[in-house]
């Protein structure tokens, strides 16, 4: 289990006040957008374990990186433009000052909480046999994947991943595949990103993959009925044995 | 084996043959968010909403839509290669939930979409267990010197035929 709760760490007086608010913001969400608190419950076999976790804390990092690189940029431009206006139009400058500002800053801070919200939303559970991953706000998809299913895993982990410490795992089935965003395949994807034990995850699920005996497409285990049918079955060594055992009878009585 | 967590005996997925009302507000809602095509979707939704069957059985699942094109899909459980559940927030302010599930077929969307469920929940981890994997039928590889039946009943027969044969043997001498 992983920490729950917001995944604002309070440190100073800032940090105290954006923490309340974030808390109010989620029973905002809890109550009026009946977001689940809780992390989506999987049903398993007493004495599998069960783990639900949150991306790790280096995928908030990186999201937060992003966000900075793109608050900044865009900011520089409407500031730089805003200083220009200003200073040729003066009392314009002033008069669109806070609209101007608003326009600069308030996106951001949207931004910004949206990372909180989608890193808080962001659920994995994995059991040994399954894995069940939860994201979304406004709309809030859960897929439900069982291992014997996976076709192939992939890793994959950019520079900045890699600073951070996190990759991106996909797992894929031979379920029917919706068309995603840049042509990519998402409805039979099992997205696991922002993780920092992708290659423990990709080795355990490998293990699994290989030590399955059926192709994942619903196929029975053919090989494993047939031997076992196999073995109930008498073979002509049996009937002769049986034939001596019958004759050794007879000859006693 | 199994020892799987049973869903609650208050459910019963078979059950389940039509969507809940609450779904035809729900296509209410969607159909006023087209504005000008209002009446037309809201009429196609109303005939969707009372043609939508659902049967859910031992074997699979099936679904049937439509009044003047008819569709049905039917799919077994073995068959099944992902669930999932999506839940907007139109959905989850009246309590519904969409489950779709996925097969191996090649189409392009899930292949079954079972849409005004109340309890999802409980449908997901019926359908769950009844998937490939979910029970470990796997996880059990033939051990190290273990004797297949055949091979340990024949050696049987043997001992039987050389014990009777020492017997005899004994007996007439």
């Amino acid at each position: 289990m992983s920490d729950e709760g917001p995944s604002i760490r309070h440190i100073g007086a800032v940090e105290r006040v954006s923490e309340r608010f974030y808390t109010g913001l989620w029973s905002i969400l809890v109550r009026w957008m009946r977001v689940p608190q809780d992390p989506p419950n999987l049903p398993a076999s007493p004495g599998d374990e069960v783990i639900a976790i949150h991306p790790s804390h280096g995928f908030l990092r990186y999201l937060k990186l992003w966000f900075w690189i793109a608050a900044v940029s865009i900011d520089l431009v409407l500031l730089v433009l805003w200083i220009v206006l200003l200073v040729a139009v003066p009392w314009l400058g002033i008069v669109l000052a806070p609209l101007w500002w608003g326009v600069m800053l308030v996106p951001d801070i949207v931004a910004y909480i949206a990372i909180h919200l989608r890193y808080d939303t962001t659920w994995y559970v994995l059991s040994p046999r399954s894995m069940r991953l939860r994201r979304g706000i406004w709309t809030i998809k859960e897929i439900t994947l069982t291992y014997e299913n996976i076709q192939n895993v992939r890793v994959s982990q950019g520079p900045v991943e890699r600073y951070y410490g996190i990759a991106k795992l996909q797992v894929e089935t031979a379920g029917a595949g919706a068309a995603g965003p840049h042509g990519t395949s998402v409805a039979n994807v099992g997205i696991v990103e922002g993780i920092d034990n992708a290659e423990e995850l990709r080795d355990m699920l490998m293990a699994r993959v290989r030590a399955s005996r059926s192709t994942g497409l619903g196929d029975e285990l053919h090989e494993h009925e047939g031997h076992r049918h196999a073995g109930e079955m008498w073979t002509q060594a049996h009937v002769d044995a049986l034939r001596q055992i019958r004759d050794l009878v007879v000859a006693a009585q | 084996m199994d020892g799987l967590d049973e869903p609650s005996s208050s459910f019963d997925p078979r059950t389940i043959t039509r969507p809940d009302e609450k779904l035809m507000t729900y296509y209410i809602i969607v159909s006023v968010f087209t504005i000008f095509g209002f009446p037309f979707v809201l009429l196609a939704l109303f005939i969707r909403y009372k043609t939508l069957r659902y049967r859910i059985d031992d074997e699979g699942v099936s679904m049937s839509v439509g009044l003047l094109f008819k569709k049905e899909v039917l799919l077994t459980y073995r068959r099944i290669q992902d669930i999932h559940v999506e839940r907007n927030i139109i959905h989850r302010w009246l309590g519904l939930a969409k489950v779709s599930l996925q097969t191996a077929s090649g189409a392009s969307g899930a292949e079954m979409t079972l849409e005004g469920i109340l309890e999802p929940e409980q449908l997901r981890d019926f359908l769950y267990t009844k998937m490939r994997g979910a029970r470990g039928e796997q996880a059990t590889p033939i051990a190290e010197g273990h004797v297949p039946p055949a091979d340990e009943a024949l050696q049987l027969l043997h001992e039987i035929r050389d014990a009777m044969a020492a017997n005899q043997a004994g007996g007439a001498a």
